[in-house]
């Protein structure tokens, strides 16, 4: 750390000189491509986006409820309706599905998360009849065979344990569990190993036929064809889906985590500490979300943030450290990641507090918010670069309210930030004395010296059924 | 949803690669490719696109863990990182900072044969990245307060990759025993005692043997035009010396005389199986047959490992198959994860039995139909980036020795006959000629 202060002097004053071009080839860079959005008589928001370039055809069907609309101890239905889709419609079998879907090359994934169900589906060009035909044969007339639904069960009973074997795809589930508690935000979106046991199949047809409706949801088409022609297809394939009043419940916010608490997941095997230390975040269409991604993009956002320069860079503990906001309908978690050797747990954690805690003491400085404010900025079009990106992106803006605005004022809201704006936003949303820990490790080693960061600590194996809260506590909910 | 930066991809990355087969758009008028040698060996590939104000740069130089010791193992991974670490004008820490404060990002790939150093950046950064390539090409630095903290750095990443993945221990350890007497027995990030004893001089010869400009190929794929990236290679770039590059690798790795099989216990909640079988280098012109091949077997649901072991036996949570660009002979593996209760065993002799029905009987006329489709597709999604199309046309100029191999793959696929996917079944997948790799639960011990 004793090095930082001479590096970022030298690199601010180059960037000064640097800087004066940039911004102005940037500046009307962001945009989305022009498109249309039609409503069909059944309710269903339809979003066309014509993108040149290679021919592919990228469709997304946004379905407005997600992991958070699974019943309590249920936990993983969404994404069970989700994956049975394409085992069985009235016209094909899983087996012929596949085989017509693959004999032309194209693509179908379902997609949950907390907020919403997203299948995407990829195709040629010259498919495209056959590909809307598969892809709307799947979505509405699923027939949810129960030797389909037996096999997809087990199989995703058997993800989670596969799961398991790999910290760094289990943290996260972990930590939002630790979090959230039983609201909804703080379930397993692919469920655990007791209520993929409990879902049975009446329980995914209710789902679909509950959360599955036009009104419910937003198709999105990106990629290169005929406009006409797609809006004659688009009412003879979807215009037939019966709207119905659909049941999909509001989420209620979850208030954030107060004081300290600690969750030790023990691994016995590990020889690596992964940790996630945060508290609630923000919603998608928090008024803030610019200045927000802009100040995280400082704190833990990208390869020179502080969070990175301090753990990796400066002292070599990791291979990665940053901080996430996922930011949903209501707030989501905001957390920050990394992994380290057993030994050097302790001090790892101590410098990722040191570095939040210097960010309320400090601030930020304007040439490291312009530095940010590049960064953003030149690497945001690559992100809407493909027929599949640019479906994805205009039905979630559609879904969260957003609007066109929030790609095209990009940079405008971004230039907006001062370091005013960044100190407010760092003291009312990046979370200081009240924290939750979650640490997946080999507790016989780490347990006594991480008991410091937290009057409440609990503790489990990895081995055990479930995440967080343990199934005995949930179930008697 | 967890952000962590990797400069490096040891073990993914690279599925990209190699599966293409153009068809009608698909041909090089519609991806034009602009070439030019410089005066110090360095090739330079150009393919304009300005639908984003982007680019894609990549500079792919040849060499990697094929060109490394026993005792140095891993040394071209690590000084991969190093490239970053500073140079006469870029110190440490600063090549990062410049690079994200004009709105670039970068990375960087360390395979067996190759390491690929990587920026995506706004037109207006290009003068900054040509400025910064020379400088670390030309003259790196060796900070060792920054050896000793970047080696921590790099066992971190071999903890999260390898010490700390079972898929991670077991593909390590298959490579191990699948190959005697050539380099491609070890690990890229290397084994942790060699990452313990890496020395400056180590990293010095590897500067000198590896980084010369004629061991390199740049590509440039975005919103700029041949003559401007041209000179600016010009000015930045041909200055700088040329000097022998590495000495070939002349290992030839014997012929396998009889099936190996090894055993990995770890704690763990489902096994996993690695079948590893010899195949030739990417050059080789079974390349487009093992492609049909292994699109016959493993892609898409309808697929025959798929329907066989995933949804009919359900044996297999998963199963699927790899192969990365190679410049010598290499494998293919096949991994499944066998479900809980099944006894990996079942999965392996459903894999061979499959395999065998390769052997014995003709694939359909409607299989190889779809592969083919399957194969288009690929490329399309491939080309629909500029940063996919960099790494593609770079990856085929480097392994094909010429990127238009890439526009007459459709040409390549469509001979492949039903023969030809006979004969390299028969050929290639046979048990003397694999490796098989199991991983078994072990058991928790009670702590103390």
């Amino acid at each position: 750390m004793s090095q930082a202060p001479r590096l970022l002097a030298a690199v601010f004053s180059f960037l000064l000189a640097a800087f004066l071009v940039a911004p102005l080839v940037a500046a009307q860079s962001i945009h989305l491509p022009p498109h249309e959005k039609i409503v069909l008589k059944n309710g269903l928001t339809v979003l066309l986006l014509q993108k040149r370039g290679v021919p592919l055809v990228a469709v997304s069907a946004l379905v407005k409820s997600g992991a958070a609309a699974d019943p309590a101890s249920q936990e993983g239905l969404a994404s069970i309706t989700s994956s049975l889709l394409r085992k069985g419609t009235k016209t094909r079998s899983a087996q012929q599905f596949a085989a017509d879907l693959d004999f032309i090359g194209g693509s179908f994934e379902a997609d949950v998360t907390p907020d919403y169900t997203l299948i995407r589906s990829e195709f040629l060009t010259k498919d495209l009849a056959k590909g809307l035909e598969l892809f709307s044969d799947a979505l509405l007339r699923p027939t949810f065979p129960q030797a389909e639904a037996n096999k997809v069960l087990a199989q995703s009973l058997d993800g989670v344990k596969a799961a398991k074997d790999e910290p760094r795809a289990v943290l996260g589930i972990y930590f939002n569990g630790y979090l959230f508690g039983n609201a909804p935000y703080g379930r397993p979106s692919d469920g655990d190993e007791l209520s993929l046991k409990r879902i049975q199949r009446d329980a995914v047809l209710k789902f679909y036929e509950s959360n599955y409706t036009p009104n419910n949801a937003v198709l999105a088409i990106a990629g290169e064809f005929d406009s006409a022609e797609l809006r004659k297809r688009l009412e003879d394939t979807f215009g037939s889906w019966p709207s119905h009043p659909t049941t999909a419940a509001a989420i209620s916010p979850a208030a954030p985590a107060k004081g300290k608490r600690l969750l030790l997941i023990d691994k016995p095997d590990a020889t690596q500490t992964y940790f996630a230390i945060g508290n609630l975040g923000t919603a998608a269409n928090d008024p803030d979300r610019v200045a927000i991604r802009v100040v995280n993009t400082i704190f833990g956002g990208r390869f020179t943030s502080e969070l990175n320069e301090a753990l990796r860079v400066e002292s070599g503990y990791t291979y990665g450290a940053g901080s996430f906001f996922d930011s949903r309908k209501v707030p989501g978690p905001f957390e920050i990641s990394s992994f380290t050797k057993n030994e050097t747990t302790v001090p790892a954690i101590d410098l990722a507090l040191q570095v939040l805690d210097n960010l309320h003491k400090n601030g930020l400085t304007p040439g490291q918010l312009d530095s940010a404010k590049a960064y953003i900025k030149g690497q945001y079009s690559p992100s809407i670069e493909t027929a599949g990106q640019l479906a994805r992106r205009i039905a979630l803006d559609e879904f969260y309210g957003l609007g066109d605005e929030e790609v095209n004022q990009l940079e405008a809201r971004i230039d907006a930030v001062t370091p005013e704006i960044a100190r407010r936003v760092i003291e009312k949303h990046f979370p200081m004395d009240n924290l939750v820990f979650v640490l997946i490790g080999k507790a016989s080693e780490i347990r006594p010296a991480v008991k410091k960061y937290a009057g409440q600590m609990d503790e489990r194996s990895i081995n055990d059924p479930g995440f967080w809260p343990p199934p005995s506590a949930s179930a008697t909910k | 949803m967890k952000r962590v930066w990797s400069r490096s991809a040891i073990l993914a990355a690279l599925c990209v690669l190699l599966c293409s087969v153009p068809a009608s758009r698909a041909q090089s008028q519609d991806f034009p490719v602009t070439t030019h040698t410089l005066k110090n060996g360095m090739k330079v590939l150009v393919q304009p696109d300005h639908s984003i104000p982007n680019v894609a740069l990549y500079v792919f130089y040849r060499i990697g863990s094929r060109n490394e010791r026993p005792g140095t193992t891993g040394l071209s991974h690590f000084f991969e990182h190093m490239m970053f670490n500073g140079a006469k004008k870029y110190g440490p820490g600063e090549l990062d900072k410049a690079e994200e404060a004009n709105g670039a990002s970068n990375n960087a790939y360390t395979t067996r044969d190759v390491t690929v150093y990587q920026d995506w950046f706004p037109r207006s950064a290009l003068k900054l990245i040509f400025d910064i390539e020379a400088d670390r090409i030309r003259d790196l630095t060796f900070d060792p307060k920054k050896i000793a903290s970047e080696r921590e750095v790099v066992a971190s990443e071999r903890r999260l990759s390898v010490d700390n993945s079972n898929f991670g221990v077991l593909d390590e350890q298959l490579w191990a025993n699948a190959f005697i007497a050539h380099p491609y027995q070890w690990p890229v990030v290397g084994w942790m005692s060699d990452i313990e004893h890496w020395t400056m001089d180590d990293l010095k010869h590897h500067f000198a043997m590896g980084y010369s400009p004629n061991n390199a190929t740049m590509v440039v794929v975005g919103d700029v035009s041949p003559e401007e990236i041209f000179q600016f290679c010009e000015q930045y770039i041909e200055p700088i010396p040329t000097h022998e590059p590495p000495p070939p690798v002349t290992t030839l790795e014997p012929g396998q005389l009889g099936e190996r099989k090894l055993i990995v216990h770890k704690p763990a909640q489902l096994p996993i199986l690695m079948v590893g079988y010899h195949i030739p280098q990417t050059n080789n012109p079974d390349f487009y047959a093992l492609n049909i091949l292994r699109t016959i077997l493993f892609q898409g649901e309808s697929s025959r490992m798929y329907q066989r072991l995933v949804d009919k036996d359900q044996l297999a949570l998963d199963v699927q198959s790899e192969v990365d660009p190679a410049f010598d002979p290499t494998l293919v593996i096949i991994t499944a994860q066998p479900r809980q209760d099944v006894d990996p065993q079942a999965c392996e002799k459903a894999i061979y039995e499959e395999l065998d029905r390769l052997k014995t009987t003709p694939v359909t006329d409607q299989e190889l139909e779809k592969a083919k489709n399957n194969r288009l597709v690929e490329f399309y999604k491939q080309m629909q980036t500029i940063n996919g199309r960099a790494n593609t046309i770079g990856t085929y100029e480097v392994f094909m020795g010429d990127y238009h191999k890439l526009f007459d793959a459709a040409k390549n696929y469509s001979a492949v006959t039903k023969d030809d996917v006979q004969r390299v079944a028969k050929q290639y997948f046979g048990p003397n000629n694999r490796t098989v790799a199991t991983l078994l639960p072990e058991q928790e011990k009670a702590k103390p």
